[in-house]
């Protein structure tokens, strides 16, 4: 039964994530100058315990993480809480929180939650109730606590994406667009309470990124040095281990947010579509994976699964060719970051877990 | 139902999945294009960005010369010290470092404020330096308390050391960083962070113990961070000097004018001219001096009234008073107006004009000649001499034996001092010359004012007979000096009386004859200005003081050995009573110091 079921996981997907990390390691590898230490080595056994928490997440019965999906939700929302009263600062925010002597950060856990509990949420309700203005209310809850103490860290990046996230989701399930557009027009009339609210320096970095050249050596220089070493990289790239921007450290958080751009100096073009084609299969065997999935809980769970996972690669992506401030969103898998890569396989483990249990009609609070 | 129902929304799912799909298809597009434009299109006005990684030459500061004495006895160094600085990107928080840091040094609560706010204004990777200097025992716990100090580096520095300061703070003087008046130097203009010699010897051998700077061309991005090094020419460390100075001799005459609360002692070799003591009293510590914080020390310099900074060997400003005789002496002989049979009788006083002129002998010498008048420092001889003579011959003189005059000297500044004359009082005071000032200044007193340095060379000139010595304090090839002829026989009347001073019965300074050692010299006691009734009941509360600072300057100047004279010297305590007294035996022990060392 148990051989039956990992005989009949979807190695593809594996392969792509385990692909994925290793040319992760390979990038932080080469940000190290050449060295495994300190990036590298700790990138590969991250892979490889957290494979294999993957694999076991993805044999437990579908229905466990349905039935504790709100208990999951609640239990990370209080991480996240934790943050405010025991959080380590770092980077002028604080974000993270040591448990068992690990540094997580409970803003990238909580999405899973999310999508979990918007997943249950939407599996439990009639569809007629759908329709109903009083439907909206819990999942916006579900979204808003999060979103509100991420934005509170601050952690503008991260805050975005959740509510991104959330809007995804409802939107996936066949919430009403006028419902939407409601919501924009409130979004955008509060905006500039918003704008009072963020911190002075995450304006600055609105501002620079408007208009990068304006001052190159603060903000918009991160942009400016990310645009040179990607587009010296140009087709072919300058090699493994040859990349100068990189190397001369032009690149703040060249280990983690700006590891795309290292890899695309060192590997080209063709370096960087390969990765972003790449994450693009994995979004797509999302897709399918919640397609072929025949109940509701479990394709509303890989499409959020898939959208979170979209969500990092363009918010990353954006930043470091300019197309959006640097608001500090990791690329996984390839990022250094244990907690970015906790998440992205608590993932994989939920998308194989969907995958295997696709001919489960229905789950339901009474079966 | 229900199943139809959940059918129903699987098939608005699909829908909406499908737009999603494509959404998410089209910005993935949107990214591939981007990267496209980026490094395909635009590839090359990147590639061309990212050459300008700028190669900046950086220079490397010399290491300072060391100053040696005669014997390579060192008198100054370089010691290498650690200082402490904080790298801010390096930290995960700057006040936990600096919080941390707290337990081993002491920096206030304010200065960690500074220092985090100082961080945000400059880049992260620049260092912020926060201690000098750091004591090993604080610098070991740090060391090993690493882990929790993120971020504090440990910097190796140079620190000027000063191992004989107390004998030497005055000729060597002390370094610091250059200020705006020094930018125009040369080798500052380059080094801006380089410390320099200040005053004395340091100051003077700039040029020489600096050295030469190394530079490396490094690579640094456009933030300015160092990449790596391309390549690099090690700096030159300055040349080192050896004064004439035997620290030896040094060391004991300072051991001999410390017990007195001021004055200096020099020590010339006749022959070359070379300095081999200058010691001024009060002194300072050049090593307090140089390390920083130092303004409660320089406060306790500035308001010390005997001025520890004056280096009075140079700059202090004496009444020769009968050391000046000689100069008198040879003005007589040389004008014809007396010759060594000449006799005058001393009664202990002369009157001239309205005025009584007082020997310091109150019951008279009685029947004096030159030289007894020299070797018993008879005052009424020399009033009547120099009466005969005018003070413009006397000064004439007195500036071809080297008073009134700053010498082409390695240290720069001495002060010149006063050798009166009519035209000088003119220029200076408006007034015409007295005839009584005449007789005042024959005996050394008056507006006449001589440094000890001075005091020296004419002592020198005298005991070479005439020799033009200069003096210096470095070892220099070609120091042969040229013999003045024009006062030759004058000299050797006068020497004769010299040594009559110290080694016959009735001489001033008889009690410092030696027995091993003849020398030769000659006892001064300068009058300091009478305090007058006024101000003396004014401080009358600070009796004592009154009475020292009342008291006169003792002066002693000689050579030694009178046969065939290598040293001379000058010695002058302030206050110090009579030069016969205080003076001489200074001389008397110093002298016998260098014969011993066999010099």
């Amino acid at each position: 039964m148990l051989l039956n079921k990992i005989k009949s996981l979807n190695y593809l997907i594996i392969f792509l994530f385990v692909l994925l990390s290793f040319i992760g390691a390979a990038g932080l590898y080469s940000a190290a100058d050449g060295s495994y230490n300190p990036w590298s080595s700790k990138h590969l056994i991250r892979l490889f315990i957290f494979l294999l928490m993957a694999i076991i997440l993805s044999l437990i019965n579908l229905r466990l993480i349905y039935k504790h999906a709100y208990s999951i939700f609640i239990l990370c929302l209080l991480l996240l809480f934790s943050v405010e009263l025991i959080g380590e600062f770092g980077k002028g925010a604080s974000r993270w929180v040591r448990i068992f002597g690990f540094s997580i950060q409970p803003s990238e856990i909580i999405k899973i939650g999310i999508i979990i509990s918007l997943a249950k949420y939407y599996n439990d309700i009639r569809f007629d109730n759908l329709k109903r203005i009083s439907y909206i209310l819990i999942p916006l809850t579900i979204i808003f606590f999060p979103f509100l103490l991420t934005i509170i860290q601050p952690d503008l990046g991260t805050a975005i994406s959740i509510f991104l996230l959330g809007i995804i989701i409802l939107f996936s399930v066949g919430v009403r667009l006028w419902k939407f557009i409601l919501g924009l027009f409130v979004f955008l009339v509060s905006l500039p309470v918003l704008w009072n609210f963020i911190k002075p320096y995450q304006r600055e970095r609105v501002i620079s990124f408007l208009n990068p050249e304006s001052d190159p050596l603060g903000n918009g220089y991160q942009l400016i040095q990310s645009k040179i070493a990607l587009g010296s990289g140009s087709l072919t790239g300058k090699g493994f281990l040859k990349g100068t921007q990189s190397y001369l450290e032009y690149l703040p958080e060249k280990q983690t947010d700006f590891i795309f751009t290292l890899i695309g100096e060192e590997f080209g073009f063709i370096g960087s579509i390969f990765i972003i084609s790449l994450f693009f299969i994995i979004i797509s065997i999302g897709f399918y994976i919640s397609i072929k999935s025949n109940n509701l809980f479990g394709r509303i769970l890989a499409i959020g699964i898939a959208t979170n996972m979209f969500i990092y690669v363009v918010f990353n992506i954006s930043m470091v060719t300019g197309l959006m401030p640097v608001v500090g969103i990791p690329l996984p898998l390839i990022s250094y970051g244990g907690t970015v890569m906790l998440s992205s396989f608590i993932s994989l483990g939920i998308l194989l877990n969907i995958d295997l249990n696709y001919k489960i009609k229905k789950i339901s609070k009474n079966a | 139902m229900f199943y139809s129902e959940e059918k129903q929304q699987l098939t608005k799912l699909n829908r909406r999945m499908f737009s999603l799909y494509l959404l998410k298809f089209s910005l993935f597009s949107l990214l591939g294009y981007r990267l496209f434009d980026i490094q395909i299109s635009q590839s090359e006005k990147y590639k061309t960005l990212s050459k300008n990684n700028q190669i900046d030459l950086e220079i490397i500061l010399p290491v300072r010369g060391e100053i040696y004495d005669t014997n390579n006895i060192l008198l100054t160094t370089n010691k290498r010290v650690y200082d402490l600085s904080l790298i801010p990107e390096k930290t995960i928080s700057i006040k936990d470092t600096l919080d941390n840091l707290s337990e081993y040094i002491d920096i206030s609560f304010a200065d960690r404020l500074k220092i985090i706010e100082y961080s945000k204004k400059i880049k992260k990777f620049h260092k912020i330096k926060i201690a000098e200097n750091i004591d090993w025992n604080i610098l070991e716990q740090i060391e090993s308390n690493k882990f929790k100090l993120p971020g504090i580096a440990i910097d190796q520095d140079y620190i000027r050391v000063y191992p004989k300061h107390e004998h030497f703070s005055h000729i060597l003087g002390y370094i610091n960083k250059p200020n705006q008046k020094d930018m125009s130097l040369p080798f500052v203009s380059k080094m801006p962070n380089l410390k320099i010699g200040k005053s004395g010897i340091e100051s003077t051998f700039n040029s020489i113990l600096i050295g030469a700077p190394g530079q490396r061309e490094v690579e640094v991005n456009s933030n300015g961070r160092l990449i790596r090094e391309i390549s690099r020419k090690e700096s030159t460390k300055g040349k080192n000097i050896n004064l004439t100075i035997d620290s030896r001799i040094q060391e004991y005459a300072f051991n001999k004018l410390k017990t007195y609360r001021a004055g200096s002692i020099v020590v010339m070799n006749i022959e070359n001219g070379q300095v081999i003591c200058m010691v001024s009293v009060p002194t300072y510590n050049s090593n307090k001096i140089i390390k920083k914080p130092n303004k409660k020390y320089w406060d306790t310099l500035l308001s010390n009234k005997l001025s520890p900074l004056t280096f009075r060997s140079i700059q202090g400003l004496y009444s020769p008073g009968s050391t000046f005789k000689m100069i008198v002496a040879i003005a007589g002989l040389k004008y014809g107006l007396i010759n060594n049979e000449s006799n005058i009788f001393c009664t202990g006083k002369i009157e001239f004009g309205d005025r009584t002129y007082h020997c310091w002998k109150t019951k008279g010498h009685g029947k004096m000649n030159l030289i007894d008048g020299i070797k018993e420092s008879c005052d009424v001889f020399f009033y009547d001499l120099a009466k005969k003579i005018g003070i413009d011959r006397i000064s004439e003189v007195a500036l071809d034996f080297g008073l009134g005059t700053v010498y082409d000297f390695e240290l720069k500044n001495q002060n010149s001092g006063i050798v009166p004359s009519k035209k000088w009082k003119k220029e200076k005071k408006g007034e015409n010359w007295y005839a009584g000032e005449t007789l005042i200044t024959g005996i050394g007193q008056g507006y006449i004012l001589v440094n000890p340095l001075q005091l020296a060379v004419m002592t020198s000139i005298i005991a070479s007979n005439g020799k033009n010595v200069k003096p210096s304090l470095i070892h220099k090839e070609n120091n042969n000096f040229k013999v003045n002829e024009k006062y030759k026989n004058e000299i050797l009347i006068v020497k004769k009386a010299m040594f009559k001073v110290v080694n016959e019965y009735k001489g001033t300074a008889f009690k410092s004859k030696l027995a091993n050692l003849e020398f030769s010299g000659k006892t001064g006691t300068s009058q300091v200005k009478k305090i007058s009734l006024l101000e003396r009941e004014s401080e009358d509360f600070r009796k004592k003081e009154i009475e020292w600072k009342d008291r006169d300057h003792a002066l002693f100047v000689g050579y030694m050995p009178s046969s065939k004279p290598k040293y001379s010297i000058s010695v002058v305590v302030e206050h110090g009573g009579s030069g016969a007294s205080t003076a001489a035996p200074i001389a008397k022990d110093i002298f016998n110091y260098i014969y011993k060392l066999g010099l």
